[in-house]
């Protein structure tokens, strides 16, 4: 019975690099869309109704389980629109209307983190992961056509060198041809 | 290093990675927005003026230089009519050492208010919050809520659900200098 890993066949490690190829270019893509979104932003409301929903979207009812402001029927998260609709029409801006709200209950009244302070780790954490995930993606595939270019005993392909055995063994058979050889 | 010990040493930066963000999302599941501090205790209380129940408008500011005890509460809240005994305790025993009760009636009507407070027997002054921003801006998430404010108008302490009398009333008793009797 053989122990030795059979090798690959070419088609089968081909496939392999060309779906590696894909993972990283879907990754790639990825982090382009990430960025674009956290760059842009939402498109800019209409509507001073429109900019108090997307404000009332961000804030959390502070009487309801997990529901935003925009979302809640409660009396009170009512009340947080009509508010935000007239601090809108005094001329506040959307983060200014929010601190106002954050100065009486706190972070916890926001229902994204903020973007200052511990709260920051949530808007870098995805970017450093998928650093690392196109990183370990790079790297495999590089092992990956190395070990190819092994198999297939291509030039440039990085051999590894003869054991202690391997070389005593060889040592021997020069001696014996030499021993031969009239 | 060999292939397995690497292999051992990224599967185990894997697994504490999982462990991590499981143990951070765990705690915050775990964790109830509305136990949190409040950012106003330790600061000024925000100024309203209000109508009273049955009676002129109370002005909070005008209060400055007594101790005001700021009960928000409700004539359907079910932990009102539990902190009711220990409210109506703590205003008898107070009144004449310069604290003030104050009732902030919430999302309610005042037929029922009335009834309630008839009910009660509690005499102190009760305010109407009719549109709810007195709680917005004291940051209130339901009822009963009381904050105790010292004679400078600032917040030192909030109390979430039904008071508890023995501990308000050791509040209050530093705050009034142990001179109520």
């Amino acid at each position: 019975m053989s122990t030795g890993r059979r090798p690959l066949p070419a088609r089968l490690t081909g496939w392999a690099g060309a779906v590696g190829l894909a993972a990283l270019a879907v990754l790639v893509a990825g982090l382009i869309a990430l960025i674009v979104v956290a760059v842009r932003g939402e498109p800019p409301p209409a509507t001073i109704a429109q900019e108090a929903h997307q404000i009332a979207a961000t804030l959390r009812c502070p009487i309801c389980e997990d529901l935003s402001v925009a979302d809640s029927p409660a009396p009170l998260a009512g009340q947080m629109r009509q508010q935000i609709t007239q601090q809108l029409k005094a001329g506040r801006t959307a983060d200014q209307i929010r601190a106002n709200f954050v100065a009486s209950y706190g972070d916890t009244v926001l229902l994204s983190p903020p973007h200052q302070g511990i709260g920051q780790i949530a808007y870098v954490l995805p970017f450093v992961v998928l650093g690392a995930g196109v990183l370990a993606a790079v790297l495999l595939l590089r092992g990956n056509k190395r070990r190819q270019r092994v198999a297939r005993g291509k030039p440039g392909a990085r051999q590894a060198d003869p054991s202690v055995a391997d070389r005593d063994r060889l040592a021997d058979a020069l001696a014996r041809l030499r021993e031969e050889e009239p | 290093m060999s292939v397995g010990v690497r292999r051992g040493l990224l599967l185990t930066g894997v697994l504490a990675v999982v462990a991590i963000v499981a143990a951070l999302l765990t705690s915050g599941l775990r964790h109830d927005p509305s136990a949190t501090a409040s950012p106003l205790v330790g600061r000024a209380a925000p100024d309203f003026t209000l109508p009273e129940l049955d009676g002129p408008p109370v002005h909070l500011a005008a209060l400055r230089g007594q101790v005001v005890v700021v009960n928000f509460w409700a004539s359907w809240c079910t932990e009102c009519h539990t902190e009711q005994p220990a409210l109506n305790a703590t205003w008898a025993r107070f009144r004449d050492s310069g604290v003030v009760v104050l009732g902030v009636d919430f999302e309610d009507n005042d037929a029922d208010a009335r009834d309630y407070i008839a009910s009660e027997g509690s005499d102190y002054p009760v305010v109407v919050d009719a549109n709810s921003n007195t709680a917005l801006a004291f940051g209130v998430r339901g009822v009963p809520e009381t904050y105790v404010l010292d004679r400078s108008g600032r917040i030192v302490d909030r109390i979430i659900g039904a008071v508890d009398a023995p501990t308000l009333e050791h509040t209050l008793d530093l705050l009034v200098g142990g001179g109520a009797q």
